[in-house]
């Protein structure tokens, strides 16, 4: 049976037992994992998992909210789908509504973007190649600088297939390979450097780049000494810069509006940045390890604008959070507000509910985000500097005070380096960045022509994002 | 075929490759959910999963597979890869396991009502009369209140190629809150977590409504009348439980796993500055600080028998009277660290690889009561809870923000409330500055987040009344 013979069966399933929507998603998925430290591997793994996620809904199309469940059907077989299925849409009719779901893309789509670099067929010679890449990485970073490497490769290919009860969908296949290098000089000294991309061709160059550009990074930051705290310009590299305003952009969902959770309330149309900070939610990217034909309501993908020349100008939606906002538009009589979804609807988990990956429902979520580059280099930043300056290549634990308010503090990792008078002075380190994610959007006085694409540990959303420069950022240190 | 003869098929054939070691783990899981926002449901969704994960050890390289496939084939092929995977990777030293006792037993999480036999309207109803009662609490100050509740109960079974395995029942419940309160131009927002290895007994036992409308009640009190103050000098203050739990869980048990120390950990949750200090003199805080990793509590959100190593648990005294005492440790680090496992491997699903992990992680209970550490402090402040929190990747530079917390005069608690006070502190500014601990305990649970993939797994973070003499208050 094909897959598409599959996810039929599974539809014609739910609606043969009263199921009023149906998506089926077919997902076959091996993923590769290399970790490596001081030096050396410390381990080589391999997940391989293919399931059908099944959605299910009843309710009248005009009711406010729906009855919704979901299945996953592990290692998909005709006889599972006959069984499983109907006790699932049994179990649906004892449900009460969610307040979550308004309905799904109705609309017929017979054609979806067609998106090139999803998939590269070089992606099955990794597992034989990819200890080697490991290795010649590690080799790289020693001779940029590092005494010892740390770091994961990952590398993966899906297939995966939608369809919904209202006839949209496909079939499309990806391929991936995104790494973390971390290298240190001693034990205080380290740099770190990221490969994210669909695009294998030089794998092996693009790691020991990423391999030496750590090293040379830790050898730099050898040396450096405690910093006072208090003001100071900040230039973000690319990697905090994801991890930072990723961050705010994560509020531009009305989910995390509906929890309490986005300093973006009430934003709307307001100018939140300089005219010079454009960002976009972009499923159709090249190279963007979220970019994808259709969501996963089986719409067409589209870019959408998040901040245009500064203006905070749209929320991501799926349909169900397009209804709602419509309706609640009606009820504060902003009739001509009537948003509409932004292709960003995701079978996924609304917080940590379980105790594995399986869906449990349909959110809205961002594929890609793509920052319009700038004008400076980082050379140029740094020249510029004329008041003191910290260059930040790396954070981790941005934790909130309020997440409705944007009240964070968030602490630099590996290299960061003070800048007097337009020179990099010294390495510095054991502050803490404690911040506001509206003001320093505000502040945001220089971005960068670089523009790369992050993904890590501390940045799961695809971000494609340059050196950002942020005026007059309070710096903390442990005062005891 | 069921899930534990593919597991033990698992070991025979990973043995027949040539692997040094094999261990295969099956667990078949359930999960129940509730998901409500300001009382109406936003989701009710029942999961279950299953599927196999095995490690091998080959010429001293280490590999790990899953497969979601529980049968014969897919578990061959996921053992040819990871084998493979393994042989081709290069260490200049082999990775071994420390020798451990073999064991082949089972144990089960003591349960008194199982979530399966609770009626879905008892479910139902509970969680809604908890949104009404902390909605009642919050005086109309908390309008926006999102409420998780989870019932997971799992089916376990490990066999190593060392001749161990292990079959384990387990049942966990947590209900996770998250408010958001307003008054005037005032916000505060609250998470907080509670979490039992037990059955639908524990909301009664534990009178979980009345601890959570508890919390319901300080958010209001705290976006109320809390007030900036300024400080920046030091002061005597004391933490609650819920700070003295995040403080031992990220100053103390962060540092103590083993991994961390060896450098395994460095591309993702970091490493640890106990590296700097084993080989020197272990008095790292005062003599009043003992803190204790144990998984053998019943109840706790970390209560475990055997870990995933099938080595058997018991109390890890981390810090003994402010000496560093003992490391979590799995077996393999147990060997590079010359010394046994402490049963310190938990992983959160069969897909992910065991490494060492903290459970319930606390300072030891003192012999004062919280009122005795409180009159004893002229001016200071006591914080009952936090918010805002991070440390560095080495676990050294800490910061905690309070949420609801008063100031202390003359040896009594005053109604003065203080807005966000900041404790920025090295692991030393704390463990070397307490000088008492209550008796008192207070439980809270929270998901600990560690490795790539991040593997959040059940822990619980609460603890006793500490105090700390003379430290920076921002």
């Amino acid at each position: 049976m094909t897959d598409e013979e599959l996810m039929k069966m599974a539809v014609d399933t739910a609606l043969g037992q009263g199921a009023k929507e149906v998506i089926a998603q077919l997902i076959e998925e091996e993923e590769h994992q290399i970790r490596f430290s001081y030096s050396q591997t410390d381990i080589a793994k391999r997940w391989k998992r293919n399931y059908l996620d099944i959605f299910l809904t009843s309710g009248h199309p005009l009711s406010l909210g729906k009855k919704i469940n979901t299945l996953t059907i592990h290692d998909p077989t005709p006889k599972k789908i006959k069984t499983q299925i109907p006790r699932e849409v049994r179990v649906l009719r004892s449900l009460p509504k969610s307040k979550l779901y308004w309905g799904m893309d109705s609309a017929s789509h017979s054609t979806y973007p067609s998106l090139k670099g999803l998939y590269d067929e070089r992606i099955d010679e990794m597992p034989e190649k990819a200890p080697s890449i490991v290795d010649d990485t590690i080799s790289a970073s020693h001779e940029g600088g590092a005494k010892k490497v740390s770091g994961v490769l990952y590398f993966g290919k899906t297939n995966k297939g939608l369809l919904t009860s209202h006839g949209n969908g496909g079939v499309y296949r990806t391929s991936y390979c995104r790494a973390t290098v971390r290298s240190f000089h001693d034990d205080n000294s380290s740099g770190q450097s990221l490969v994210v991309t669909r695009n294998l061709k030089d794998i092996d160059k693009k790691m020991m780049d990423a391999g030496s550009r750590a090293g040379r990074l830790a050898k730099r930051s050898a040396g450096g000494k405690e910093e006072k705290g208090g003001r100071y310009d900040l230039i973000m590299s690319p990697t905090v810069a994801g991890n930072i305003f990723g961050t705010l952009l994560s509020s531009a969902n009305p989910i995390m509006m509906l929890g309490g959770m986005s300093c973006l309330k009430g934003k709307m149309d307001e100018q939140i940045g300089p005219d010079s900070l454009s960002v976009r939610d972009d499923p159709l990217v090249n190279d963007g390890m979220n970019s994808r034909p259709f969501d996963d309501e089986g719409t067409p993908s589209k870019r959408t604008p998040l901040i245009d020349e500064g203006v905070f100008s749209n929320l991501l939606h799926n349909t169900s959070t397009a209804k709602l906002w419509k309706l609640l538009n009606w009820i504060k009589l902003k009739f001509w507000i009537r948003p509409t979804t932004t292709s960003n609807s995701v079978l996924g988990q609304l917080g940590m509910t379980g105790s594995d990956d399986d869906p449990r429902t349909l959110l809205v979520g961002p594929s890609n985000y793509v920052f319009e580059p700038g004008t400076f280099t980082l050379n140029e930043m740094i020249s510029s500097s004329k008041r003191p300056t910290i260059y930040m290549t790396s954070n981790w634990y941005t934790r909130f005070t309020n997440m409705r308010e944007g009240k964070f503090s968030t602490v630099p990792r590996d290299a960061a380096f003070l800048i007097q008078d337009g020179e990099v002075k010294r390495p510095v380190r054991n502050l803490r960045l404690k911040g506001d994610l509206l003001k320093m959007c505000g502040d945001i006085t220089g971005i960068g022509k670089d523009v790369r694409q992050i993904q890590w540990w501390e940045v799961s959303t695809p971000t494609f994002v340059p050196h950002i420069k942020v005026k007059d950022c309070t710096f903390t240190k442990a005062k005891s | 075929m069921d899930g534990k003869d593919v597991a033990d098929h698992a070991v025979e054939y990973g043995d027949s490759l040539g692997a040094d070691y094999v261990e295969a783990r099956y667990i078949r899981s359930k999960d129940d959910n509730y998901i409500t926002r300001n009382g109406k449901f936003l989701g009710i969704q029942k999961k279950e999963s299953r599927g196999i994960g095995i490690r091998v050890l080959v010429d001293g390289c280490m590999g790990f597979g899953s497969t979601n496939s529980v049968h014969r084939k897919a578990v061959e092929d996921t053992i040819d890869s990871v084998v493979g995977m393994a042989k081709l990777s290069r260490r200049d030293t082999p990775i071994r396991l420390s020798d451990e006792k073999t064991v082949r037993t089972k144990w089960s999480v003591p349960v008194k009502r199982p979530f399966a036999d609770v009626p879905e309207d008892e479910k139902r109803n509970y969680i809604k009369e908890l949104d009404k009662s902390i909605k009642r609490a919050g005086k109309r100050t908390i309008k926006n209140r999102i409420l998780f509740m989870n019932m997971n109960t799992a089916d376990k079974y490990t066999t190593t190629s060392h001749g161990s395995c292990v079959r384990a029942n387990t049942s966990l419940i947590s209900i996770m809150t998250i408010m958001n309160a307003r008054y005037k131009d005032r916000k505060e927002q609250k998470m907080v977590t509670l979490g039992s290895s037990s059955g639908w007994e524990w909301l009664k036992e534990e009178n979980i409504m009345s601890e959570l409308t508890g919390q319901g009640e300080s958010l209001y009190k705290t976006v109320s009348y809390a007030k900036d103050h300024t400080f920046n000098r030091p002061m005597d203050v004391v933490v609650a439980g819920e700070v003295s739990g995040i403080m031992a869980h990220e100053n103390v048990g962060h540092p103590s796993e083993g991994d961390r120390i060896l450098g395994r950990e460095a591309a993702q949750a970091g490493e640890s500055f106990y590296s700097d200090i084993l080989d020197e003199d272990p008095q790292i805080g005062n003599e009043e600080v003992t803190i204790i990793d144990d998984p053998t509590l019943k109840g706790s959100p970390g209560y475990y028998r055997y870990d995933e190593e099938c080595v058997k648990a018991r109390p890890r005294y981390l810090i003994k009277n402010g000496r560093l005492n003992e490391l979590l440790l799995n077996r393999e680090c147990a060997y590079r660290f010359d010394k046994k496992s402490n049963a310190s491997a938990r992983s959160t699903s069969y897909s992910r690889e065991p490494i060492p992990r903290m459970s319930n992680t606390f300072f030891e209970t003192g012999d004062h009561t919280k009122e005795e550490l409180i009159e004893d402090v002229k001016n200071g402040i006591l914080l009952n809870s936090f918010t805002e929190w991070n440390i560095d990747d080495r676990r050294f530079h800490s910061k905690y923000v309070g949420l609801e917390a008063y100031l202390i005069k003359n040896g009594e608690v005053t109604d003065t409330m203080v807005r966000r006070p900041v404790l920025e502190l090295t692991t030393y500014g704390i463990l070397r500055n307490v000088d008492a601990v209550s008796k008192e305990y207070e439980s809270r649970m929270a998901p600990c987040g560690k490795s790539d993939p991040m593997q959040p797994i059940p822990v619980s973070v609460g603890g006793p009344h500490v105090r700390l003499r003379k430290v920076v208050v921002g």
